[in-house]
């Protein structure tokens, strides 16, 4: 074998005779293909990370805090002294307004901003305990995108295309890297108990991907997963019982189709299922975590309660080797269009603690080096008020951050004009941002494809969106 | 080729695009990674891919600059106007070298990297492998196999004909024969009866139906049964699915978050069901749901018949795109793509479902791989343009058109009259009755609007009493037409809305107190509605609008819509304002009396009702004291708020003092009273005639021919050179005739193109209506095999995958076109064949040779369909509701966040066509058995084998239920004989009887689990449940083999 990343997946494929399903399973459950034999699915689960890397990875899980509305990054990562200076007055030159009936003047943010850390990279007072992490985290003031309406812009960041229907992030790097954990999905989606973000379920579909690459939701409450629980009239035994006979029914039909790798899957898939039955509880259950990492957390607070669970079971989840979670707010609660200032004191109060405290807890357990953590929304807001208070959606700068797997700590990364309106310095697109997150995984965004239309189609579409590794944001 | 040996399956698509193409690189051990110098370039994986990024754009199949394409094999072989351009073995003296290497191409654009032109280098020095041997002199698209006109196909000699039944079978023996192969013997009746019965019904065979067919000894007996199959009404739902699938059927509108209700959609739907189940010539099919209006002649001002109703319903195929338009927010250029996606999501679906070509790269620039220009894109937008007029939009909404004949719009507004007068005369009496004895109240404000040069001034105001600042701004203009506006016409309070953004509301001059003193005490405002709008919004205890004043709450705004709860604002407008809830329960409708009563509940909680025609309705909300200081009432205008009221009324309980004078006898009477008038209304209410159907058709917009342009790089304002209708240039007949010229006939309201196009497509004996034939019996191939002849069922073009069999395709689709487009006769055709009957168990042999039936050396191995699985096991359960057509059967989302259709709720057991389609809420169970959720549409499922499919089928609601009723099933028609009992069960889920092993397996079982249930109750059924539940988890039920 010549290949030094592992063994040969078409080969394998033409041995086994798999159909895509009991493949793509096959690939889930274990990506190390050397553990599988001729005969199909191998009962060794145990194997490690898998061997499908393009080149060396710097991280292989990532966490992304899903901000839905579109943060006021002028009121929160990107001070404007000029937008002080020009408060009230009309704004001069061409703007992109949405609502563009209410078109105000200048808006200076209410909020001051302060060095922080050793980098001393500039932070809103709306970010005390962010800012304890600056040290730890890339912030970009110079993402943009191509559309300012909220669904079209959700594609855009999770899968690269206005319209719906393409597969989201999260499905291409569980397509990329598979799962390290055989008994837990490799893309949870931690949804908000409040109820669906906007654009719903569609922000985790794996749409011409196959389903298997499907984020999973979990929710909160005892049925984290649809239909996971037994039904509480059989007991251990009525359902043991049940997986006996159905084994045997399922054996001697195999029997009539010799080498089906699908129906041995399906077979596989059962004991999965049950598996999955004990993992999941056991990855939501915080009742082993101790008091002082429940306060960081903010489970002690009302107001930190919700956010701050979800963000432990973020942690829970990567140690499991989940590949990709997601966490989601109901609505988007961040499209402040009236009352800005008012909304960000309350969206703070409720993300900054747990966001910043999941970056600590993974550094103290030494999982930041591997994993990413994304903290952001669709696109920025614009430097006048909508309205009286309000401020409308921009596409044309917008902050996020990105702490641990590999990219460059205390570092900011672009610039935007002196009203906060456009990003004019090292300006990163959404598919620039996508294709350096594959890079980071070990994954090259050209080369991560998957036959669309009759040609290859991947996440950053290069021939379209000219989309580039940036490699300096990277350490 | 190397991958030819597992070409066929749902994954040679991957093998051959996706792996081969890019993930080969860093997988494959037969070759170095890239890393590794000195590797011989791939044609297929390196050099194909960059000349199509780099040079295609005018050596292409659209563009042939020098008359050369460089996106075809044949293409680089064949060379341009200057000869041949590759000299295998010496790039220097092949012109494909000798340009790139001088960067006098591609011309205008960077030159290549030195590592582009070292690929090319190589790959010609190597001896530019990968190209084919021989191409011929045609031109691209008359090359190409699908594009070329339908040819007579003869069959091929076979030696072995002892398993040949029909044609098809010829075909595929003669490929069997080369490997050694022949197809298997039948498969067991069994095996036949339920094969049949899935392929055609999605449903198992009931016991009559296999018991008729086992004693049926003739020859013809099961030629019979296939029959019996095709003339039942559950084929035409089956087979009508696999077309909406590919029309991109959907009961919501899709685009948005907000994914709002098609109501109507559900019409067509019934159509296609009838249509395939009628067996209708389906080019006919087609050349209705592209042209149904034109070919009825449709205007709005002839009534229709009801035969141009049918018509018009099959035109709904071409507004199964995504339309989000009717909730379109954001600047002009965002409404403008909102719409233009409504037309590029329709040419998408026509281009898989009718054209087998991807259309949508055109819309940008010259196709790639396919010979579609960019012209050739805007000329098929065109075709649709007058229906779908950019710049004279109709919403959804508004295209919807009543349908109904002549004399059903007659009888229906006589009866509607007739009703109308009726409830008049009751109203009369009641008013008349309570103006004689009026509810005991203090009435505070009054305004009927009525008095001779009334103005809305005299009452009303724009600023709330005690607060100069306006409601909102502009303002309001008071007796005035042109909005924000309110007037008074004809009696009534007109509130007219100008489309401008924000908030406004006009006031009452007087104010009120909004908070009654003693506990049981009541205020309320109530007015007529009489007309509607789909919003329409009132305030109460207004005063301080503009938010001036710290910590003044009051401005409760009630938001309320054409139907469900009215919401409610609390400091509206602003951003310390809050919306504790909604309230009531029916919608805002015209022609009724609303209003809301705040009534003390005592200890400070202040209660608001709606009340809805003199009725208190649930859901109730509860505000403090300071919630509701002393102010105004009035009505808001925001957000398309147009409507008009009359009779606008606030009134309070009469004070203790009062009421104690009126004596209880008289309160009994009045109660009495009122409750009979109220029952008299209710009843008549009840008896109202239905509304006229109505329907949601596509019609052009206007007669005149609009202007069309090209799209620069597809960008909606940039226009470009205009274009007419027309179809795809490569499918032109070589006579290059006009096919969209002068109209066919006279049509008053229509361009006549999409007409046009509907003829043009299915004219016999063309190259368009040879492709339709081809994509269309493909269709179906991979709807009975799970695979299509050319597995890209969507994509016939040059980037599609070659058919594994062109003849038996190319004969079959003659078949279709010389046989009246009869889908039922193909079906025949394909069931009656020995491929279709043959075993579906392999020999040793046929998975040597034919490891991955690409040559049908054996019957596939099928899971169910998502939908063939859930109606399956209500069908044994007994419980399958078989009621045909009609509007959708709801689903929800469940507090787990799973869609489900409740159990209790009506409909809850029909065939899964009948559940809603809404894309954002696909059905759980289904999704997860791979079926879609439809963005645009789909013609191919992915078959997955995922663990959530184990878990719905062990633990879900629906399947421990649907394992109860069949275990009572089976009790009730076995109660004594356990034994029969259980070979019933096994005959009916798995269509055979059980093996040895098998049968005494679940005798153990049967006799463990009844142990543990020994003393519990309905110990028997619960033993025969967890039966039926692995039974209905079992790969043998899950498969048709």
């Amino acid at each position: 074998m010549t290949n030094p990343f592992g063994p040969n997946r078409r080969s394998f494929i033409r041995r086994s005779g798999l159909s895509l399903g009991s493949l793509a399973l096959a690939h889930l459950l274990n990506p190390n293909w050397a553990t599988l034999s001729s005969e199909g699915v191998s009962p060794d689960f145990s194997a490690g990370p898998n061997a499908l890397h393009h080149h060396r990875p710097t991280a292989d899980a990532v966490i992304s805090l899903f901000q839905h509305g579109g943060p006021s990054q002028m009121d929160l990562f990107d001070p404007k002294p000029h937008l002080t200076r020009m408060d009230g007055k009309p704004y001069q030159g061409e703007l992109e307004v949405h609502f563009t009936g209410q078109k105000g003047n200048v808006l200076a943010s209410p909020f001051r901003f302060h060095k922080r850390g050793q980098s001393g990279i500039e932070l809103s007072e709306l970010l005390p305990h962010t800012s304890g992490i600056v040290d730890e985290m890339t912030l970009i003031r110079s993402v943009v995108t191509e559309s300012v309406d909220h669904e079209s812009a959700l594609r855009l960041i999770h899968s690269g295309r206005f319209q719906a229907g393409d597969p989201s992030w999260g499905s291409w790097v569980t397509y990329g890297l598979g799962s390290a954990n055989q008994n837990l999905p490799a893309y949870v989606v931690l949804s908000d108990p409040g109820g669906l973000p906007v654009d719903g379920t569609r922000n985790w579909t794996s749409g011409w991907l196959p389903a298997l690459y499907q984020g999973t939701a979990f929710r909160p409450g005892p049925n984290p997963v649809a239909n996971l629980a037994t039904p509480a009239d059989l007991s251990p035994l009525l359902r043991k019982n049940q997986m006996r006979l159905l084994e045997k029914f399922n054996r001697e039909h195999l029997g009539r189709h010799p080498q089906n790798a699908e129906l041995q899957s399906r077979i596989a898939n059962f004991e999965t299922a049950a598996r999955m039955q004990t993992a999941v509880p056991e990855a939501l259950d915080l009742s082993g975590e101790d008091q002082p990492t429940k306060k960081l957390y903010g489970l002690d607070n009302p107001e930190t309660a919700e956010y701050g669970t979800r963000c432990l079971i973020a942690r829970r989840l990567v140690e499991r080797g989940v590949r990709f979670v997601q966490l989601f707010l109901a609505g988007q609660p961040w499209d402040t269009h009236s009352g800005n200032a008012a909304a960000l004191k309350g969206l703070c109060a409720r993300t900054d603690q747990p966001s910043a405290a999941l970056v600590h807890d993974l550094k103290q357990r030494g999982l930041l080096e591997r994993t990413m953590v994304l903290w952001g929304g669709e696109f920025g807001r614009l430097p006048i008020s909508q309205g009286k208070d309000g401020r409308d959606h921009n596409r044309h700068a917008n902050s996020l951050w990105i702490a641990g797997g590999g990219f460059k700590k205390g570092y900011c990364h672009g610039k935007t004009d002196d009203l906060g309106y456009k990003a004019v310095e090292n300006v990163v697109t959404v598919h620039d941002l996508h294709a350096t997150l594959l890079h980071t995984l070990g994954l090259d965004h050209k080369r991560l494809t998957y036959p669309q239309d009759g040609r290859p189609g991947s996440l950053t579409d290069i021939v379209v969106t000219k989309a580039e590794v940036v490699r300096g944001l990277l350490a | 080729m190397r991958l030819n040996a597992f070409y066929w399956r749902p994954f040679d698509f991957i093998a051959q695009v996706g792996l081969g193409f890019l993930i080969i690189p860093f997988l494959n051990s037969t070759e170095p990674p890239i890393s590794q110098a000195r590797v011989v370039p791939e044609y297929q994986n390196q050099i194909a891919p960059l000349l199509k990024n780099r040079c295609v754009r005018c050596h292409g199949p659209a563009k042939q600059d020098g008359k050369l394409n460089l996106a075809l094999g044949a293409g680089l072989v064949r060379g341009g106007k200057n000869g041949k351009i590759i000299q295998p073995g010496s790039p220097d003296s092949s012109l494909l070298w000798q340009h790139v290497s001088d960067n006098s191409m591609p011309k205008g654009e960077p030159p290549l990297t030195p590592l582009e032109k070292g690929l090319i280098r190589q790959w010609i020095e190597s001896g530019a492998h990968g190209l084919p041997l021989t191409v011929s002199a045609l031109p691209d698209g008359d090359e190409h196999w699908a594009y070329q006109k339908g040819k007579p196909v003869s069959l091929p000699a076979v030696k072995n004909k002892a398993r040949i039944r029909t044609p098809i079978d010829v075909f595929l023996q003669a490929r069997l024969e080369k490997k050694g192969l022949t197809l298997l013997p039948d498969a067991t009746k069994y095996a036949l009866i339920r094969r049949v019965s899935f392929a055609l019904c999605g449903l198992p065979p009931s016991l009559k139906e296999t018991e008729k067919y086992l004693k049926d000894q003739s020859p013809k007996a099961y030629e019979t049964m296939v029959e019996g199959y095709l003339s039942s009404p559950q084929y035409g739902e089956r087979w009508g699915k696999f077309w909406l699938d590919a029309a991109g059927y959907a009961d919501s509108n899709g685009f948005f978050n907000a994914d709002t209700d098609r109501p109507l959609a559900w019409r067509y739907r019934d159509f296609v069901v009838d249509t395939i189940n009628k067996d209708l010539p389906f080019d006919q099919f087609l050349r209705e749901q592209l042209a149904g209006d034109e070919i009825a002649r449709y205007s709005p001002k002839t009534p229709l018949s009801s035969e141009g109703i049918r018509l018009l319903t099959a035109t709904h195929y071409l507004r199964n795109s995504p339309d989000g338009t009717d909730s379109s927010d954001g600047n002009e250029d965002e409404v403008r793509a909102d719409k233009y996606a409504v037309l590029e999501g329709t040419v998408q679906i026509m281009g898989s479902s009718l054209f087998g070509i991807t259309f949508q790269c055109a819309r940008c620039h010259n196709h790639k791989f396919e010979p579609v220009s960019q012209a050739d894109y805007y000329r098929l937008q065109a075709i649709l343009y007058p229906a779908f007029n950019v710049e004279k939009w109709a919403y959804p909404r508004n295209r919807d058109i009543v349908a109904a004949t002549a004399s059903e719009i007659e009888t229906h507004k006589a009866a509607l009259s007739q009703h109308e007068e009726k409830l008049a005369k009751v109203k009369n009496l009641q008013r008349e009755w309570m103006q004689k004895n009026p509810e005991p109240r203090t009435v505070l404000f009054q305004d009927d609007f009525d008095l001779k040069n009334q103005t809305v001034q005299m009452l009303w105001s724009t600023s709330a009493p005690g607060d100069d600042a306006p409601l909102g701004l502009p303002l309001v203009q008071l007796d005035s037409q042109k909005g924000p506006a309110v007037n008074i016409t004809s009696g009534g309070l007109h509130v007219v809305e100008s489309g401008a953004l924000g908030d406004r509301a006009i006031s009452t001059k007087q104010s009120f107190d909004w908070t009654p003193d003693k506990k049981g005490d009541w205020i309320q405002v109530r007015f007529d509605l009489v007309r509607g709008a789909p919003y329409v919004g009132f305030l109460i205890a207004l005063g301080d609008y503009n938010d001036k004043k710290d910590k003044h709450k009051g401005n409760i705004l009630f938001d309320g819509a054409e139907s469900g709860q009215a919401k409610v604002y609390v400091d509206y407008p602003g951003p310390d304002g809050s919306q504790p809830g909604a309230i009531g329960e029916s919608g805002y409708k015209p022609g009724k009396r609303y209003g809301v009563r705040v009534t003390n509940r005592g200890k400070g909680a202040f209660e608001l009702t709606q009340w809805v025609e003199g009725n208190p309705e649930k859901n109730t909300l509860t505000l403090k004291e300071s919630d509701l200081p002393n102010g105004g009432f009035g009505f808001a205008l925001c957000c398309g708020r147009s409507y008009v009221v009359d009779n606008v009324v606030v009134e309070k309980s009469l004070d203790a003092l009062e009421a104690a004078k009126i004596p209880a006898v008289t309160r009994d009477l009045r109660q009495a009273r009122m409750a009979e008038f109220s029952k008299m209304i209710q009843d008549l209410e009840k008896a109202k005639p239905v509304p006229l159907t109505k329907l949601a058709p596509v019609v052009d917009l206007s007669p005149l021919v609009p202007g069309v342009f090209i799209l620069e790089r597809g960008i909606h304002k940039a226009r470009g050179e205009k274009v007419n209708p027309g179809p795809p240039s490569a499918l032109l007949e070589s006579d290059k005739t006009d096919p969209f010229g002068p109209k066919p006939f006279d049509l008053t309201q229509s361009t006549g193109s999409r007409f046009a196009l509907a003829q043009w497509i299915t004219k016999p004996k063309t190259r368009a209506s040879s492709l339709l034939a081809r994509v269309t019996v493909n269709r179906w191939w991979h709807n009975h095999f799970g695979r299509g002849i050319a597995s890209t069922v969507d994509n016939l073009g040059y980037s599609g995958s070659p058919p594994s069999h062109p003849e038996l395709l190319e004969w079959l689709a003659g078949e279709l076109a010389q046989n009246g487009w009869s889908q039922k006769y193909i079906h025949r055709l394909i069931l009656h064949s020995t491929a279709f009957r043959q075993s579906g168990t392999p020999t040793k042999e046929s998975l040597l040779a034919d490891e991955d039936n690409t040559l049908h050396s054996r019957f596939p191995l099928r899971r169910l369909d998502a939908e063939s699985l859930r109606d399956g096991m209500l069908f044994l359960s007994g419980e399958l509701d078989l009621v045909q057509g009609g509007p959708y059967v709801p689903t929800s989302r469940g507090g787990d966040g799973e869609v489900i259709v409740p159990e209790a709720s009506s409909g809850a057991k029909r065939r899964s066509i009948y559940l809603q389609q809404r894309r954002t809420q696909t059905m759980g169970m289904l999704e997860i058995f791979d079926a879609p959720s439809i963005v645009f549409n789909c013609t191919v499922r992915l078959p997955t084998t995922v663990p959530l499919q184990s878990l719905i089928l062990l633990n879900s609601p629906f399947a421990r239920l649907r394992s109860e009723a069949f275990a009572k099933r089976l009790l009730n028609e076995f109660p004594e004989d356990w034994n029969a009992r259980l070979g019933q069960a096994f005959l009916l889920v798995w269509g055979r009887s059980p093996s040895p092993g098998e049968e005494s397996a679940a005798k153990e079982f049967l006799l463990a689990q009844s142990r543990e249930y020994t003393g519990k109750p309905n110990s028997e059924v619960r033993t025969w449940t967890d039966l039926a539940n692995m039974l209905l988890a079992s790969n043998a039920f899950l498969y048709v083999e």
